[in-house]
């Protein structure tokens, strides 16, 4: 039997990870045949658990109903690609591949040259007595290889229809090398303070390990983004779900690591902080694994309950960090610098925004956990919903950006230039503030609040353009992924806000062959359509919208019946134009064989995601530059 | 060596007056913006002033369904009292008659009207409320 290769396998390669923090203990780390032995053990674990999971892909493939995981998730008539994601569409699976994920950053990191034997193998070793404790885990609590024989299935449950998408097929894959990818930072940082010589710069060698993971997690929440605009036809990028929220704090966390790893790294100062950024940040990962896991919270992604694997979680989680916080409370004075900020240097500014990174994933943190607490407090439930969120985000996201500003201007290790013969940072503020005044009287609706954001995304964007124009003239250095990153925030802003400013949605009841005009946008319902598919069955309505430019397009949106699970979907239909989208969705069928349907245009909403794929693009060329630079 | 630990100080100061007024910020507008979650039955035996958001949670009373046009009246039930809510829009695929729902708005004349109706992506869901 295949699946009892794949079990097998996976539980030879545990041994083998156990085996290999055993040697970690035991053997002189410095010593190079040591290290041999150790990087032999782990690669040799390592492979041995993608064959069990590459086993697992082929008996998902070719539809292996005996086990139970994939007769419950997956269908012989989806198609094949389908049939290989329904393997992380719920919780046994995806932790499989999350505890693959893990294990690949370990063996990449693991093949790397490292001056410094004793730190890196002790990294290995923590490494392996994670990934050891997350595979008892899956063996114990939530083993995916589980046979029904001799009474297995004909044909399995099917995949939730809303899964069966592109987007969502890939965005679990990159979140999730995202999360564990800070496994390295966080064995890296550990083993530095257990080595004890606080000499090694441990900060320039996790830098692009740290970028890595921060642009796997920066596309999949990007994806997931996405895929909710389009599939769950409520039309909007972020819903401040819980499980959005804590891929979002080891983000907001990540991007102030990486922040301070630079200043860490250049000038000594920070690095105390620098190493509890890398513990938090890897627990904060683990505690997105925990709550959607656990099933403590109420939210449309978490995974059934079961409290087994929320205490098993809890525990093992529990455990990761307060070791790693009694590791560092006992050593940290190693780091103790001597070298302090000068006020308005550009580590001054870094650390700054440091404490409004904090404020927000405190922020995003209580409104996880305050309903939790309120309800065992005063047996009331409660729920935190978007406007909490926007009341600390706007301000916060305004201020660190002024700080952002005023620190383009200043230098590492020292402070301020006096103001300069042009001063470029007074025409970018004057650009900006017409460019949010002239907003204002154009669009004439929205708080204040929102427009000091517009204004600070404007300033953001203008104040790097001016930048590279004059600097390209002047032949200066540019840094160019600071640039293209921070004017992705300025974008983020900026979009964010215009898109609140100006979208709207009207639901219309139409008949077949009405026409309605909403904001000189003229929508007419042409046609019905009934199609059968291999899976589902579809009504399909025909829309036809002209534009106010006289551009005409033809919409489907279209709702869906499921044969396996007999589930009805909707599925939007969207008409992409530079400024907005055009996205129409039916609901029901009236008595009076009329249509509920709903039509929104949703403004700049395609540059939220742009500005996530500028960060990206700005780490990967950090990442590429500092792989090319090594010697 | 005063002037150096005088700079240390402001330093300290300035970083615990931004997390302090951090921290009460994320307390205050925590404390402004909850939406609380109530059961037909709390909502008749409590007072709620009209000007709270709130959630309603329970299931779709069979037959209560009412369509005018984009207009969609139903009566959430707890199965001891029961709530009448308008909303104008689309509700989700799952809502249906006898199946759970969330709805989350003002209370006005003693019905909700909603700006949010929820039905949870799972054919099991029972709210959380009903659970118990």
């Amino acid at each position: 039997m295949l699946v009892d290769l794949s079990h097998f396998l996976s539980v030879l390669s545990t041994t083998l990870f156990l085996l290999t923090s055993t040697l970690v203990l035991v053997l002189d780390c410095e010593k190079k045949h040591s290290s041999i032995l150790i990087k032999r053990a782990f690669s040799h674990a390592f492979i041995l658990l993608f064959f069990s999971f590459a086993i697992y892909v082929y008996l998902a493939a070719t539809d292996d109903f005996s086990v139970v995981y994939i007769s419950q998730h997956s269908n012989s008539m989806l198609p094949i690609f389908y049939k290989v994601t329904s393997i992380w569409s719920a919780h046994e699976g995806s932790m499989f591949l999350w505890i693959l994920f893990l294990s690949a950053w370990g063996f990449v990191f693991n093949l790397n040259k490292d001056s410094n034997l004793k730190i890196k193998n002790f990294a290995i070793g923590i490494v392996s007595i994670i990934i050891v404790g997350f595979q008892l885990f899956l063996l114990i609590t939530s083993n995916p290889f589980e046979t029904n024989l001799p009474f297995s299935p004909i044909n399995g449950a099917d995949i939730n229809p809303v899964l069966q998408d592109p987007a969502l097929a890939i965005h679990p894959p990159f979140l999730y090398m995202g999360y564990v990818g800070f496994v390295i930072p966080f064995a890296y940082g550990l083993a530095f303070l257990l080595n004890g010589n606080a000499g090694i710069n441990w900060e320039k060698v996790v830098r692009s390990w740290s970028v890595s993971a921060w642009i796997f997690l920066t596309i999949g929440i990007c994806l997931g983004s996405w895929w909710a605009y389009y599939e769950l036809g409520w039309g909007g990028y972020w819903f401040w779900d819980p499980v959005e929220n804590v891929a979002l704090m080891p983000w907001l966390a990540a991007t102030a690591f990486v922040h301070s790893l630079s200043v860490a790294s250049k000038s000594k100062s920070l690095r105390i902080w620098t190493l509890l950024l890398s513990i938090i940040v890897f627990s904060l990962s683990l505690f997105g694994a925990f709550i959607v896991r656990s099933g403590i919270i109420d939210s449309i992604h978490s995974f059934a309950n079961d409290p087994q694997r929320g205490m098993y979680l809890l525990i093992f989680i529990g455990i990761i960090l307060f070791s790693s916080l009694w590791l560092f409370t006992s050593r940290f004075d190693l780091l103790t610098s001597k070298t302090k900020i000068k006020s308005f240097s550009k580590e001054s500014f870094i650390s700054l925004n440091n404490i409004f990174f904090g404020v927000l994933i405190f922020a995003t943190m209580m409104g996880i956990t305050y309903p939790l607490i309120y309800e065992l407090a005063y047996d009331q439930k409660i729920s935190v919903g978007a406007p909490f969120y926007n009341a600390i985000y706007a301000p916060v996201a305004v201020l660190a950006s002024i700080i952002l500003i005023i620190s383009i201007e200043s230098k590492w290790g020292r402070s301020f230039k006096k103001i300069q013969k042009f001063n470029q940072l007074n025409l970018s503020l004057a650009l900006s503030l017409v460019a949010a005044i002239s907003l204002y009287f154009y669009a004439n609706n929205g708080s204040a609040i929102i427009y000091m954001s517009a204004f600070v995304g404007f300033l953001l964007l203008i104040r790097y353009l001016i930048l590279l124009v004059f600097n390209t003239f002047q032949k200066k250095h540019i840094n160019i992924p600071s640039m293209l990153a921070h004017m992705g925030l300025g974008m983020l802003i900026l979009s964010v806000s215009a898109n609140s400013i100006f979208s709207s949605e009207r639901v219309f009841n139409m008949y077949p062959n009405d026409i309605k005009t909403y904001r000189n946008i003229s929508i007419s319902f042409n046609d019905l359509q009934l199609i059968n598919n291999s899976n589902h069955d579809s009504i399909r309505a025909v829309f036809k919208v002209v534009d106010s430019n006289g551009k005409s397009s033809l919409l489907y949106p279209e709702k869906r019946k499921y044969f396996v699970r007999g589930q009805i979907t909707s599925e939007t239909a969207i008409k992409v134009t530079p400024l907005k989208d055009i996205y129409i969705t039916i609901g029901d069928q009236l008595d009076n064989k009329s249509w509920v349907v709903n039509v929104q245009l949703n403004y700049f909403i395609r540059y939220v995601w742009l500005s996530a794929i500028m960060m990206a693009l700005s780490g990967l060329i950090i990442v590429i530059s500092s792989y090319r630079s090594k010697p | 060596m005063k002037q150096h630990r005088k700079k240390r100080l402001i330093n300290i100061l300035l970083i615990s007056l931004l997390s302090g007024s951090g921290v009460l910020m994320v307390l205050y507008a925590l404390n402004t913006n909850l939406d609380y979650f109530y059961t037909p039955s709390e909502i008749i035996s409590e007072k709620l002033p009209s000007n709270k958001r709130i959630k309603v949670g329970g299931m779709v009373r069979e037959g209560s369904v009412t369509r005018n046009g984009e207009d969609i009246s139903f009566v959430i039930t707890d199965y001891e009292e029961s709530i009448s809510v308008q909303y104008k829009g689309i509700v989700p695929d799952l809502f249906k008659e006898g199946s759970g729902v969330v709805a989350l708005g003002y209370m006005e004349n003693n019905s909700l009207k909603a700006e949010k109706v929820l039905a949870k992506h799972d054919e099991n869901y029972m709210p959380p409320a009903l659970n118990k």
